[in-house]
């Protein structure tokens, strides 16, 4: 198993991130995205918001990787997340559904405001590959700096939404 | 916005998906200053209105969604993953624990 973590400040009050994070698809930083349907989704009286999306994701497979380990690059992705606006928190899981043989990734974010306007995101993930022949530490090894790169390519797409947000109220408050 | 899984349901997801976005924005924003009555008063409030404004076009939309899901075979995927059982793997791929050298 491989393990990563990291945090990451943004200088844009909760609510904004929130949104954004819930709008991050589709970005031109996330063209791997096929699909994205919510298929299950709750708003208590008590004021939380429960949500499970499905997502399609195209993805690749390393150059060495033996032949027809997939069927198809692509796998489906569990979203289920939490929004908790009295308390400025977002909590979200996500996970493969399938392919989980060759790789299981599991994903935690949590979005928590900050006493002085902030948001912080904490991003946590675990990569386990139960593929055996050789493959597996290699496997869980390349799946985790794929991960690296593209929590990167993730960030920029969500500033860009950020940033798209903000431009678009300008406008509609202007015109 | 993004596609739906089935293109059948894309004009749905959409409709929908606007919708909410509408909705949202002013969810995300409660009155921070107000008592926990005045809270629980205001979230109970934009429930109803979540249900007012998007309860119709939601129901359409997740029967469209329910239906692409289950024609695809997703739905035992979905249903195994709901209980956090181990899931189904591939038939195709017999690669035993005995073999692995990490």
């Amino acid at each position: 198993m491989k393990f990563f973590s990291q945090t990451f400040l943004y200088d844009d009050p909760w609510p904004t991130v929130s949104l954004a994070f819930f709008l991050r698809y589709p970005n031109p930083f996330a063209s791997h995205v096929v699909s994205c349907d919510v298929i299950s989704r709750t708003v208590s009286p008590t004021g939380t918001m429960v949500t499970t999306r499905l997502i399609l994701k195209r993805g690749s497979l390393p150059k060495w990787a033996p032949q027809g380990i997939m069927s198809k690059a692509e796998s489906w992705i569990i979203e289920e997340s939490e929004v908790d606006p009295l308390n400025g928190v977002v909590r979200c899981t996500t996970k493969n559904l399938d392919h989980v043989k060759v790789m299981r990734v599991e994903e935690d974010v949590t979005l928590q405001r900050t006493e002085d306007g902030k948001t912080l995101q904490k991003t946590e993930a675990r990569f386990v590959s139960n593929f055996g022949w050789g493959l597996t530490k290699r496997l869980e090894s390349h799946s985790l700096a794929r991960f690296k790169a593209n929590v990167q390519r993730s960030r920029e797409g969500l500033s860009l939404v950020l940033v798209l947000s903000w431009t678009l109220t300008g406008i509609l408050l202007v015109g | 916005m993004a596609h739906s899984l089935s293109d059948d349901c894309t004009p749905l997801k959409r409709e929908y998906d606007s919708c909410f976005n509408a909705w949202f924005e002013g969810y995300l924003e409660p009155a921070v200053a107000a008592t926990p009555a005045e809270r629980l008063q205001h979230a109970q409030g934009k429930a109803e209105e979540y249900e007012r404004n998007c309860g119709a076009i939601w129901t359409q939309y997740r029967s469209c969604v329910q239906k692409a899901v289950k024609d695809k075979g997703l739905d035992t995927l979905l249903q195994q993953a709901r209980e956090e059982n181990p899931l189904n793997e591939p038939p195709s791929i017999r690669a035993s624990e005995g073999t692995s050298v990490s």
